[in-house]
């Protein structure tokens, strides 16, 4: 590992900890209070944890696509980062089941997801391709790990085979996946603002930004030789990638509020109003438009060979994603569905205004930290960057022999 | 808590004395149940036992009570009785029970809300049927009406596909429950509600940061006792420990099976000072509710959602 990735390794692990330490109150407290701290209540029933579960499953959606690249379309400047991308996808996948399962009521009922699953309920879909989607990235983890340690040219043709055929899988499966996630909320009829054709499509357009981006950043840190001129070209053209989904993403985004601003009804107009000019503006047009949109827009656009550049860009959008998320579950449910419930009984959880509490952003903390620790154990334990490693004779030899194969 | 309606009728109701003791024992509300009886708390327990394994499509076995002679002119409260008996001499799929909530009768006093809370001893943040009041108009044309808001079984309920896990589903008679036992907490089905008729149990108590006295008969433990009381919803007991289920579960409103299958009037009904409130079997023509639902002024709550509510609103 050069220097910067040594640097950031011990940031990385410092960062982990600090969040682990914070996030171990929030998450005692949850595993003895239940669900008593949480400031959601019954008539907004989803908050943080929900916003970091499509969060998360976004980035590991976005983060396995670019991960195909590499297997299936085997875009050359790519190459060395493929597995790094699929770690990336199976630790960002660990938070979001983890974000999920917090969220649950009753938490140790989870397997009746998997054991009593019904059909006709999108997330008990999510069960299913949830399900296969783990089993396929570790198979296909394991199998890009083995093909880059065994020597038999003859080995190595065939589970590269194999990798393309897993990863053609896993294209459509996170399609569905992830689309399926946008239909877990689309599919509520009762709430104008999810309920759109758009939706799932935005989620999926939302996943390839964010997890695309993140891996930006992380392929800037990690991959192997960064004095080459390959890493530049890899690095610009995953920028170029990233702005590519910024742009489509973006243009969802406008759709989605364009129509819903002008469709003149009272279900969706005032969402989007409390969404850009309510109380948590600074979410939108702060968090999202400022530091998610223009600013990395203006590195990727601007300085489109820098690796830094990129790699900030890359950092602001996957984090300040989660703002986004948060802007479709929570505004989703803000209007009441009868005029005067909340006046009707009252009570703190009967009511139309949410702001997650000190124990939903410990045990978010937690969470972010753990799928951190699965990302840094698995890199140093697992020879993710190897094949990067290997003296550049014989990475030559190996082409070599591929190419006489 | 409407004990004069509900224990009156009652005295004739079973045909024996010891039945009607098991009765009370087993479903008065805990306030009663504690200040009443403390000598049928052993029935209580034999009929947890009984109620174990008890399938929620499955009503409790029907058992004949006594009405009085029928009057040539009645109260409606005794009409209502003599159509839920004849239901029940039905099997449960050729039941279909409606409510029919008059608003012109209705002065909003939320004796509804609060006997529902007693009955079926909710905790804090749940909620089964509150009436929503609205003012209208400006001096002095000034108007306040109210609108009592119970889960509206509906015949296509938009709750019931999304649950993940099958835990909550549309029984034949008409009554959408929760099986809290299989339930996961996950509260997609209380996005899903047009009505928000569905509330989640935190796990909270209206004693919860009450001060305590160790002493007296007062204090957070003494007042606590009430409040943990097992509730009785889909003829099971409930207690109220260990972060067990009811607690972590999506709630809702279920026409109080447990009463209505014993012969007796969902709680909201037999409360409601107005009595604007009155319930029974849509597939009998000839019980109150059927006449009254096909009238003319007989609305149904977001009726263009889709949804075919089973509680119908006379305007």
């Amino acid at each position: 590992m050069d220097s910067r990735a040594k640097t950031f390794d011990k940031l990385f692990w410092f960062v982990t900890a600090i969040l682990f330490v914070i996030g171990i109150i929030g998450v005692s407290n949850r595993l003895i209070n239940g669900h008593r701290a949480t400031n959601y209540g019954s008539y907004i029933p989803w908050g943080l944890w929900i916003a970091s579960y499509i969060w998360l499953i976004g980035l590991s959606a976005g983060a396995f696509l670019m991960s195909t690249m590499t297997y299936v379309f085997k875009v050359k400047s790519v190459q060395s980062v493929g597995k790094l991308a699929l770690l990336l996808a199976i630790a960002t996948l660990a938070g979001a089941m983890l974000s999920v399962w917090f969220d649950l009521g009753h938490m140790w009922r989870a397997w009746r997801l998997i054991l009593h699953t019904h059909l006709t309920s999108m997330m008990g879909w999510m069960a299913v391709l949830y399900g296969s989607y783990i089993v396929l990235l570790v198979i296909e983890l394991f199998i890009a790990i083995k093909m880059d340690l065994v020597n038999s040219t003859d080995t190595k043709k065939t589970l590269k085979t194999v990798l393309t055929i897993l990863g053609s899988i896993g294209i459509p499966l996170a399609f569905a996946f992830h689309g399926g996630v946008g239909g877990v909320f689309a599919a509520i009829s009762s709430r104008a603002y999810w309920h759109s054709p758009l939706t799932p499509v935005y989620f999926l357009a939302g996943a390839f930004l964010s997890g695309g981006a993140l891996f930006a950043f992380i392929a800037a840190i990690y991959a192997p030789n960064k004095q080459s001129p390959e890493f530049i070209e890899m690095m610009s053209f995953i920028g170029k990638v990233v702005l590519g989904f910024l742009v489509l993403d973006t243009i969802f985004e406008i759709s989605e509020i364009y129509v819903g601003l002008f469709t003149a009804t009272p279900d969706e107009t005032p969402v989007l109003m409390a969404i850009l000019s309510g109380h948590y503006w600074y979410a939108f047009w702060i968090v999202h438009v400022l530091f998610g949109i223009v600013i990395p827009a203006y590195l990727l656009i601007a300085k489109p060979r820098s690796v830094t550049a990129i790699a900030v860009a890359g950092l602001l959008i996957a984090i300040t994603f989660l703002a986004v998320r948060l802007n479709i579950v929570i505004p989703g449910l803000i209007l009441p569905e009868i005029n005067g419930l909340s006046h009707a009984f009252v009570n703190s959880r009967l009511t139309y205004h949410y702001i997650p509490s000190a124990m939903e952003w410990e045990v978010e903390l937690f969470i972010v930290s753990i799928a951190m620790a699965i990302f840094m154990i698995g890199k140093a334990v697992l020879p993710i960057l190897s094949n990067g490693n290997l003296p550049k004779e014989e990475a030559v030899k190996i082409k070599k022999q591929m190419a006489e194969a | 808590m409407g004990s004069d309606l509900k224990k009156n009728p009652q005295k004739k109701l079973f045909e024996t004395e010891e039945s009607r003791r098991e009765f009370l024992g087993k479903f008065t509300s805990s306030v009663f149940g504690g200040l009443a009886a403390a000598g049928v708390l052993g029935e209580v327990k034999s009929a947890h036992a009984e109620a174990e394994g008890s399938n929620l499509n499955e009503a409790v076995p029907y058992r004949k009570f006594n009405l009085p002679e029928e009057k040539s002119f009645e109260d409606f409260t005794m009409r209502m009785m003599r159509d839920l008996q004849r239901a029940l001499e039905k099997p449960i799929e050729k039941r279909k029970w409606v409510m029919v909530i008059d608003l012109r009768k209705c002065i909003g006093c939320d004796s509804c809300t609060i006997s529902c809370v007693a009955e079926n001893k909710l905790p804090p943040g749940v909620v089964y049927r509150p009436v929503i009041q609205e003012e209208r108009g400006k001096y002095p044309n000034v108007g306040r009406k109210f609108l009592p808001r119970p889960c509206m079984q509906c015949d296509k309920p938009p709750c019931v596909p999304v649950c993940p896990v099958e835990a909550t589903w549309k029984r034949p008679d008409g009554i959408v429950v929760i099986d809290y036992d299989q339930c996961i907490g996950c509260r997609y089905c209380i996005t899903a509600c047009p009505y928000s008729a569905r509330t989640f149990d935190f796990g909270s108590l209206y004693v919860d940061g009450a001060a305590d006295n160790t002493t007296e008969m007062v204090g957070k433990k003494k007042a606590e006792k009430y409040e943990i009381e097992p509730s009785f919803e889909y003829s099971k007991e409930w207690k109220r420990k260990d972060d067990d289920s009811p607690i972590g579960n999506a709630r809702k409103c279920h026409f109080c099976i447990p009463r209505i299958e014993r012969g007796m009037l969902p709680e909201c009904v037999v409360t409601c000072l107005g009595r604007a409130t009155f319930f029974g079997d849509a597939n009998d023509p000839g019980s109150l509710v059927a006449e009254l639902k096909s009238k003319p002024n007989a609305v149904r709550l977001k009726e263009f959602v889709g949804t075919q509510p089973s509680v119908y609103y006379l305007l």
